[in-house]
């Protein structure tokens, strides 16, 4: 018998699974390990969804192993949903039922009494009505049913699959405070995005998928360098040399202004030498995931 | 911006969507009126033969019910197109009602229609598309319906007059579901309202054709009859459909006009804010589904069973002679006259409650599409739980319903109720068989969930043009509705019943065995 303690809740390894001619998952590996948040990172295409829902065992795959809490998604799929609770990306209600019905529905039907728990105290932080029938919910409160339905119960394990699309920025903020209080009682967060600073915020550690492959996997300090942060700024003065400040990157001048990106620990010094020069007008960004592969693929 | 920008084009692309649809229904209709009316004149070589037959039709007052009486006795056409004058006519309504409302409502509640509103599309642009499309496949099914009595030796005017009552059902229907569609927001419950005014108008005709004619002129069936096709036609009858149809569609127009999108007439009514403590497993979860519909059946079978069990006996003497038992033979089987009846209707009954069942499985497939199958199969429900939660609904269902409408029917006709009850359950085997196939199907890939329509209608087209075109034996005995026994006429056959049962627990078990591999989506 494996310790429990000792199993990482999702494994992957060379995981393969084809569709016709399209190789959604080629070789992917993700670790997950105990009452982590993992960010799972990749942009649309990249075969997040295809590995959540072969993780669930919805899909049968071609190659590699997967396993959660030790188990054969496949052939586990009932004892290991009994652990966990799973949010799609995008929630289908049944027409006739009505949010409440929906959310103690799925909560029953993973062995869990909806009288228990933080359904009351959910619904009121999401402001979400549920006497409303399936089919009256606009896409965010769809997506709100089903994120109440999961977090309502204690499970060992939250699936999300790009959860927070059709949140509003204040919803999205109560998605964080209540993922984030989920994970400090011990609960294992896997959480998808296609949004950086989203993951940023929450995940511990990220793996990023690009094409059915992991291109990076770590803690978030180790991957430092996806924290550029992208800075234009204009200045009146003479421009200063940012090209001979350690952590900058991609510098480009163009008159009086300059873009460029910048590590966390050089921007004191950036910052530093653009207001020496009179900065009128700055702008600050991270960098969206593409331009972190771009730069992943000329490194 | 012109109110009605884009409508062609979009008349144009739902015709195109409906290719397929539309042109296999209305060319399965066309060749059952062209084997009709080529089959009659060698069954009723003489005047006196038609007569004949046409009295005893005239004479059964569940035969006049089912299909209008025959106004001409001497006519060679009315009495070939006996079956097909409103029977068959609701075939048009219903292909009608199908392709309107995948363009109104379904479109509304995909949220297609909010995309294509978006667009350069005036507001009312969409509905009278799908105006414009029912109206053309109304016409297209008309002409080709008389083009094929003529084709089958009918005379030309009485074709023209009778492929006009076909396109002015046809004109009714789009106005019917247009209107229904702008009732409420759920697709289901819109065709549940068309579907019950069109059953409101059959019924309506019946009773009038056996009773005060007058309620038969106000029903667009009861037109369909009157307006005497065959013999010196009363043309302005075709100009009720037309003015019906007008009003109906310019009332969906006014509807549509003070609601928005996407939202029904009715007000939504809120729901309850907790679900129930028995709302715990896919089976509990495929009952809430379907249990409003389920009842909906309910109600519509002991209706139809109990009507004509009531209107029956009359046919007891009147029949009893030799041009009433040929026609008798032709739509059920030779013997007792009653019984006869009875188990012709019985065995209709069958294959209306496979729709019942077609549309459970169905709904599995539109679950999985949208994405719900996927939420429950990731809870602690398993694919055999889940899949056996719709082949439950679906089959006992079917069972509740056939046995409902034999019970209504005994009631109705003050027989024993063991004896019409058991008789209607009869049909099981046949109703399962289909749909085995249909769970099969959907069981190999879910998109072929709908394709049960698809067998449930070639197995109809089988055991009629089977009959009418001479087709070989083993041809027609691709139906399972042709090996369920004729009953109360026939004995119960056990040897039947198991073959059927035991290959409907064959498919069942395949379609099992292959959704527990698949992948899911």
């Amino acid at each position: 018998m494996i310790d429990q303690r000792l199993t990482a809740p999702i494994e992957v390894r060379g995981l393969v699974k084809s569709f016709g001619s399209l190789r959604a998952l080629d070789g992917l590996d993700l670790t997950v390990t105990r009452g982590e948040i993992h960010g799972f990172l990749g942009p649309n295409g990249a075969g997040k969804s295809t590995t959540i829902r072969a993780l669930l065992g919805l899909l049968r795959t071609d190659g590699g192993t997967a396993t959660v809490f030790g188990l054969d998604p496949w052939r586990d799929a009932v004892a290991i949903h009994r652990r966990l609770a799973y949010v799609p990306g995008d929630v289908a209600l049944w027409p006739n039922l009505s949010g409440g019905e929906t959310i103690d529905m799925l909560l029953q039907m993973r062995g869990a009494d909806p009288r228990q728990g933080h359904r009351e105290e959910l619904l009121e932080r999401f402001q979400l009505d549920p006497t409303k029938k399936g089919r009256a919910y606009s896409k965010g409160n769809r997506q709100k049913v089903a994120l109440v339905a999961a977090l309502a119960g204690d499970v060992e394990l939250l699936v999300l699959d790009e959860p927070t699309s059709g949140l509003d920025p204040l919803m999205e903020q109560v998605f964080a405070d209540c993922v984030a209080e989920r994970a400090a009682t011990g609960t294992t967060v896997l959480l998808s995005s296609h949004i950086l600073s989203e993951v940023e915020r929450l995940a511990d550690r990220v793996t990023i998928i690009r094409a059915g492959r992991a291109v990076e996997s770590g803690s978030l300090a180790g991957l430092r360098h996806l924290r550029r942060s992208r800075i234009r700024a204009e200045v009146t003065g003479v421009v200063p040399d940012l090209g001979a400040v350690d952590g900058v990157h991609d510098l480009d001048q163009d008159g009086q202004t300059v873009t460029c990106t910048v590590e966390p620990d050089a921007l004191p010094r950036v910052l530093g030498a653009l207001t020496a020069a009179g900065v009128s007008a700055l702008t600050s960004a991270p960098p969206t995931l593409e331009e972190l592969f771009l730069d992943a693929y000329r490194a | 911006m012109n109110r009605y920008a884009g409508t062609f084009a979009l008349a144009r692309h739902a015709l195109r969507r409906d290719r397929v649809l539309a042109g296999v229904w209305v060319a399965v209709l066309t060749l059952v009126v062209y084997a009709s009316a080529a089959a009659t004149g060698s069954l009723y070589p003489s005047v006196a033969d038609r007569v004949d037959a046409a009295r005893a039709l005239n004479a059964s007052p569940a035969i006049v019910a089912l299909y209008g009486p025959v106004l001409d006795e001497h006519s060679l056409g009315e009495l070939a197109m006996t079956k097909l004058t409103v029977l068959y006519a609701v075939f048009v309504a219903l292909l009608v009602l199908v392709v309107v409302r995948r363009h109104t409502r379904g479109e509304e509640e995909s949220g297609r229609a909010e995309l294509l509103g978006g667009t350069a599309v005036g507001p009312g642009a969409q509905l009278a598309a799908a105006l414009l499309e029912g109206t053309a496949i109304a016409a297209l099914a008309g002409v080709l319906a008389a083009a094929a009595d003529v084709a089958g030796g009918l005379p030309l005017i009485g074709s023209v007059a009778f492929g006009a009552s076909w396109t002015g059902i046809g004109l009714v229907s789009v106005g019917l579901t247009a209107v229904a569609c702008q009732l409420a927001a759920s697709s289901r419950t819109c065709a549940g309202i068309a579907g019950a005014a069109i059953a409101a108008c059959y019924a309506l005709r019946a009773v009038g054709d056996v009773g005060p004619t007058w309620l038969s002129w106000l029903s667009p069936f009861g037109w369909s009859t009157r307006l005497s096709a065959w013999h010196d036609p009363r043309w302005w009858v075709l100009v009720l459909d037309l003015a019906l149809a007008l009003v109906l569609a310019g009332g969906a127009q006014a509807l549509r006009d003070r609601r928005d999108l996407g939202s029904g007439l009715f007000a939504a009514r809120p729901g309850p804010a907790r679900g129930s403590p028995r709302l715990a497993d896919a089976l509990q979860l495929a009952w809430r589904v379907h249990r409003t519909a389920l009842l909906s059946w309910t109600v519509g079978a002991a209706a139809m069973g109990g009507v004509l069990g009531a209107i029956a006996p009359g046919v007891k003497d009147l029949l009893d002679n030799d041009a009433g038992r040929r026609m008798l033979e032709s739509i059920g089987g030779a013997g007792a006259l009653e019984d006869s009846l009875l188990a012709a209707v019985l065995s209709l009954a069958g294959v209306v409650v496979t729709c019942f069942g077609l549309s459970v499985v169905g709904r599995g497939g539109a679950d999985e599409h949208d994405g719900r199958t996927e939420q429950v199969l990731a809870t602690a429900t398993s694919r055999t739980q889940q899949l056996g939660a719709s082949v439950v609904v679906a089959t006992l269902g079917a069972a509740w319903l056939l046995a409902v409408t034999g019970l209504a029917t005994s009631v109705g006709l003050g027989r024993d109720p063991a004896l019409l009850t058991g008789a209607a359950l009869g049909q099981v085997p046949a109703v399962w068989t289909v749909l085995g196939v249909a769970v099969l199907l959907f069981a190999i890939r879910s998109r072929w969930a709908a394709l049960g329509w698809a067998v449930l209608g070639a197995v109809l087209a089988v055991g009629q043009l089977g009959e009418l075109l001479g087709l070989p034996d083993w041809v027609t005995g691709l139906s399972p509705y042709a090996h369920s026994p004729a009953m109360p006429l026939e004995r119960w056959s056990a040897g039947s019943a198991l073959v059927l049962t035991t290959l409907a627990a064959a498919l069942l078990a395949s379609a099992w065995w292959r959704y527990r591999e698949r992948d899911i989506g």
